[in-house]
């Protein structure tokens, strides 16, 4: 009893000892503040510090990249645009939250998810982005990589929740904006080391483009990638298809599609418009 | 074969499927096209009329862009198959139709063809063409017998409704006057008060 009472006093003789200190200390400003507070109303409230704003002076505001993810861009509907504004709200406000960086189709990135049935809870999966699409909140886009000789694509949706870190570790186009015939090329254009390190970007000027010409495996193949359909100049034809097989392809060009007014969009007007709202609401 | 639900579901989707295939589909509409810019109205199907309807209000776009435009010369040059029509095009049309956005064109149905198809038909124009209009305008006109009745019957129902008016103010005033029972100068009549009597 008297060994508590001596531990009480002391507990007291230490408290007011913090409290003649507090002026002095102001580390325990805090906490003082916070149980000066308990007497008055109910449970303290957390005041997060303020997030430290990086002006970057070195760069111009007008030299930086004009990026607008293509998520952004709403597609060719019969739904009221109210339904993209508001969507677009939801993008910005989470991009707040979580960094979003710009990425293209080729480019390498490094995402960390949580997963309930990892020991840590986060997964991070290294690979090359192969496809973006999707508009709206539900835009995705698949990294493929090759572990342990297994081909691997997974496809993230960039605004789910429980994505925890985008991270670009090498930015770079390609001169298609869909990678899929690497599926059907040899393993060696899809196998990045996963302890591999960022390499630095420029912000300003244009975004590299990687002129690889990727070397395929033998035919069949899981699409008829030589169609003009696909479009595709990122495949070394001459290696793997004969001028006679190109040629046969060519039956399926259609000439007329350039000049068909039916197909063409035109969002040049739309993307402005878009991107000076986004920069603002992002900026608040 | 893929059998997917998107071959038979066509939610959505622009575009009719005219002839044999798109090719046929952008060649017979090029034809269509092409002889409604030489005579400013044709006469075809619905179908066709309302596809090429479209395409010309989309090319007088392009053609507005100007001649020097590189684009808008290759579509010209596609869409046009006789070749002395790109100047017409490009010097007539636009020209035309320089201020205004939309509704260059005007489609009017027609009774069926007398074939044995029966084929629904409509006339296709560019607006502003010298022909006699499509839709007769109906004009109205004052020197009509009915229209003098009816005038003067309207008028006369005019005249009586201001009598009314007048005969309902003098009422008010005989009553009030009966009401005070004492002479009743004009000016201490007040005609606000009339409404309150009713």
């Amino acid at each position: 009893m008297a060994a508590a009472c001596t531990s009480r006093t002391r507990q007291m003789m230490g408290l007011l000892r913090i409290l003649r200190n507090f002026s002095q200390n102001e580390r325990l400003l805090s906490t003082s503040v916070l149980r000066h507070n308990v007497a008055s109303d109910g449970p303290p409230k957390f005041t997060p510090p303020s997030k430290p704003v990086i002006i970057d002076k070195t760069q111009k505001e007008a030299s930086l990249r004009r990026f607008l993810s293509p998520e952004f861009i709403p597609p060719r509907q019969r739904t009221n645009p109210v339904k993209f504004s508001i969507e677009r709200k939801d993008m910005i406000q989470r991009r707040k939250v979580l960094n979003i960086p710009e990425f293209y189709a080729g480019s390498i990135l490094a995402v960390t998810m949580t997963d309930p049935h990892v020991n840590g809870n986060m997964n991070r999966f290294i690979g090359i982005c192969i496809q973006r699409s999707g508009k709206g909140l539900g835009a995705t886009f698949i990294l493929r990589n090759v572990v342990d000789g297994q081909g691997v694509e997974i496809c993230y949706e960039l605004y789910s929740p429980r994505m925890r870190k985008i991270e670009v570790l090498k930015l770079e186009k390609r001169l298609d904006d869909n990678l899929m015939y690497l599926r059907d090329a040899l393993p060696e254009y899809s196998t990045f080391n996963f302890d591999m390190q960022p390499v630095h970007y420029e912000i300003t000027g244009d975004v590299p483009v990687n002129l690889l010409k990727v070397k395929m495996r033998p035919k069949p193949w899981s699409k008829r990638w030589e169609r003009p359909k696909f479009n595709i100049k990122g495949i070394h034809f001459d290696l793997c298809l004969t001028p006679e097989m190109m040629e046969h392809a060519q039956k399926w060009a259609e000439p007329w599609r350039p000049y068909d007014m039916l197909k063409e969009y035109d969002t040049s007007s739309l993307e402005e418009h878009i991107f000076k709202e986004v920069q603002e609401n992002l900026r608040k | 074969m893929r059998l997917t639900l998107q071959a038979l579901i066509s939610h959505g989707r622009v575009g009719r499927r005219i002839g044999l295939g798109p090719e046929s589909r952008i060649n017979m509409l090029r034809n269509i096209l092409t002889g409604l810019v030489r005579h400013e109205r044709i006469e075809t199907t619905r179908a066709r009329a309302d596809e090429v309807r479209f395409y010309a209000e989309k090319l007088l776009g392009y053609a507005k862009k100007g001649d020097t435009n590189e684009k808008s010369m290759k579509m010209a040059d596609f869409w046009l198959t006789e070749k002395d029509l790109i100047p017409k095009l490009f010097k007539v049309l636009a020209v035309r139709f320089e201020n205004q956005t939309g509704g260059c064109t005007r489609m009017a149905r027609i009774p069926n063809r007398e074939n044995l198809d029966r084929a629904a038909m409509a006339v296709l124009e560019y607006k502003g063409n010298p022909f006699p209009p499509l839709f007769p305008m109906k004009r109205v006109s004052e020197l009509n017998l009915l229209n003098q009745l009816l005038k003067a019957y309207g008028e006369e129902k005019a005249r009586m409704v201001s009598e009314k008016k007048d005969l309902r103010s003098l009422i008010t005033v005989f009553v009030h006057f009966i009401s005070c029972n004492k002479p009743v100068c004009a000016h201490s009549l007040r005609w606000k008060n009339h409404d309150k009597a009713f």
